[in-house]
């Protein structure tokens, strides 16, 4: 059987048995399994790849991000920036949805994992949206929108596995996404101006009233501060920047803002404890998947496809990748995604001589779009369950909003010095500068 | 459930200490190694445990939609698969672990079957409990009261 054949029977089974209903990570291997009997690799080896998919250090950083999502959720003290985000944006037109983006930008800092923002704000801004007569499709489909946030605004769970799986500064990326990541808060706030409901209209808080609720919420906003100050100074990598937001949240946070949930700490350890399993389960099969993908040189054969449309324009190599990954994103998680596909996007970056951590903020771009669009929505499919409305009421919904969304998958694409700034003056070394040997300050790839 | 939060509590406290120690000059190596431990456990033990509780990631959860036979065929062919794999993680893990003998980490030089074994234990786990649901679905039904919390369309 020809590698190309494989590729195909491989590909096939995946998303076959994917679609009948096998778990990502068994229908992952069970395509690898198969392809294996048509090479002479053996099965012991691929077996071995699962365990080696997951033995990265920088792997670590995902459960720890999710501990903090989980943590600052289940100790009820999300509500404190709720009301932050009250008093500076809920006097505007269509207040609650205003409260809704800023919020998540705000909680972006602190979590990784869209997920959780969904479960925070379907608990506590959705009921009061649903009071003021907002649709409730509306409410699902820009809760979901304003959800993918977290994977773009640092800390990133899509960052860590794409800096880990392509050898890309994850401090880089983080920085990165700032961009596109405000991009996409500010679009939902003037698409939820100008087209969304009207809502309640509520006077403009007080500057004491403002300063309140920011003394209040200012033990939560450190968290953002203690991750990327810890990274950008050297202190601590991406990891252990992580776990110390975690012990912060354990030692004072909760016990200063809510003590009597200190007794239920150690289920939030259990429930973490597998909810990060479930990804990085995906995380093992995909490697599996990804490294017989090589094998088989699937990246050659896809990049020869790209560039015989885009020859070596960085622009065109980017902008046919973006078109690939929004199909994916429909179709496949994020996470197995980016790792099935780092092979190729690795071949693709060397040959549009694309900087890394510009491609990296492209691809998880276009991926979190994957989080709201159907079949696989996933945010679009929590928001709905949790909001109370048919998956297909809130897809209808957020259909304009996906202005937004290419808006900014646009812009990352177009504009890379904008995107690189952040990394270039915060991070020099992430975007490839080296320290200037005759002098002050770096030197930079062009 | 429990042995995922053991080790997310186990890998917090060895990152925890691992930055002490460092911080004050001395730093225990060997405490990268033991994070690494609890993190591969972690992952392949809550991979069984997700298993169980139908918590992994889905494409779709087409056959939730699905009632009476078509459902037992689905449900079953998908456990199928699923046993198939686990039992590849068992033979295969296993001839890994015994082949890890010999390979050691740095810097305390265990054998790598410390951490490999978590492979053919996950499987092993994955499918038993692929067993037993095939064997409730079975006599019970495969479907259950979490069903109702789908709100896609149902598929006719």
């Amino acid at each position: 059987m020809s590698n190309g054949a494989v590729l195909f029977l491989m590909a096939f089974l995946f998303l076959g048995l994917g679609y009948m209903g096998v778990p990502v990570a068994f229908a992952l291997m069970a395509g690898v399994i198969i392809a294996t009997a048509f090479t002479p690799i053996s099965l012991q080896s691929m077996i071995g790849q699962m365990f080696h998919g997951i033995d990265a250090e920088t792997l670590l950083a995902v459960p720890f991000f999710l501990l903090v999502g989980e943590l600052m959720t289940s100790a009820n003290v999300t509500h404190r920036m709720v009301r932050l985000a009250q008093t500076m944006v809920g006097h505007l037109r269509g207040g609650l949805a205003q409260v809704v983006t800023l919020f998540s930008m705000f909680f972006a800092g602190i979590s990784g994992s869209s997920t959780a923002d969904v479960a925070v704000l379907s608990r506590t801004v959705a009921p009061e949206m649903d009071r003021e007569g907002y649709d409730r499709a509306f409410t699902a489909a820009l809760i979901a929108c304003a959800s993918t946030m977290a994977n773009l605004i640092p800390p990133s769970i899509m960052a860590v596995v794409y800096g880990a799986t392509g050898n890309v500064s994850i401090g880089g990326l983080f920085l990165g996404g700032i961009v596109p990541g405000v991009l996409i808060g500010i679009g939902l706030m003037i698409y939820s101006f100008f087209f969304g409901p009207v809502g309640i209209k509520k006077k403009m808080a007080t500057l004491g009233q403002f300063g309140t609720a920011l003394k209040d919420s200012s033990l939560p906003l450190m968290i953002p501060v203690i991750i990327m100050g810890g990274i950008l100074t050297g202190w601590f990598t991406p990891t252990e920047a992580g776990m110390i937001a975690a012990v912060y949240i354990l030692v004072v946070l909760i016990p200063a803002l809510n003590r009597g949930h200190l007794r239920l700490l150690l289920w939030d350890f259990v429930y973490t404890g597998m909810l990060y399993a479930i990804p990085l389960a995906a995380v093992a099969s995909a490697s599996a998947f990804g490294w017989m993908l090589g094998y088989l040189r699937g990246p050659d054969i896809v990049a020869a496809w790209i560039s015989d449309f885009a020859g070596t324009d960085a622009h065109m190599i980017l902008l046919l990748l973006v078109v690939l990954f929004v199909i994916i994103g429909d179709f496949v998680d994020a996470i197995p995604a980016i790792i099935i596909f780092m092979p190729i996007i690795n071949k693709l970056t060397e040959l549009g001589s694309i900087n890394p951590v510009h491609m990296g903020v492209v691809i998880i771009t276009t991926l979190v779009f994957g989080l709201i669009t159907p079949p696989y929505g996933l945010s679009l499919l929590v928001a709905s369950k949790f909001v109370g409305v048919t998956f297909s009421r809130a897809m209808y919904a957020s259909l304009p909003i996906y202005v937004v969304f290419f808006v900014t998958i646009a812009f990352t694409v177009l504009f890379p010095d904008v995107v690189l700034y952040l990394p270039k003056l915060l991070l020099p070394e992430s975007v490839g500068c080296f320290k200037n040997p005759s002098g002050t300050g770096y030197i930079c790839p062009t | 459930m429990i042995l995922c939060g053991v080790s997310i509590i186990g890998f917090t406290t060895s990152v925890f200490f691992d930055v002490v120690t460092r911080e004050l000059g001395a730093p225990w190596l060997w405490l990268q190694q033991v994070t690494t431990g609890f993190f591969a456990w972690g992952v392949f033990i809550g991979m069984a445990a997700a298993a169980r509780r139908n918590d992994h990631l889905y494409l779709v959860e087409i056959t939730k939609r699905l009632t009476g036979p078509k459902r037992t065929f689905m449900e079953s062919f998908n456990r199928l698969v699923v046993l198939g794999v686990a039992l590849c993680m068992v033979w295969f893990g296993y001839k890994n672990a015994l082949l890890d003998l010999g390979s050691f980490r740095m810097p305390s030089l265990i054998p790598l079957t410390y951490y490999t074994a978590s492979v053919p234990l996950s499987g092993l786990l994955i499918a038993l409990f692929a067993i037993e649901q095939l064997v409730n679905g079975w006599n019970h039904g495969f479907e259950g009261p979490e069903d109702t919390a789908d709100l896609r369309e149902p598929v006719e």
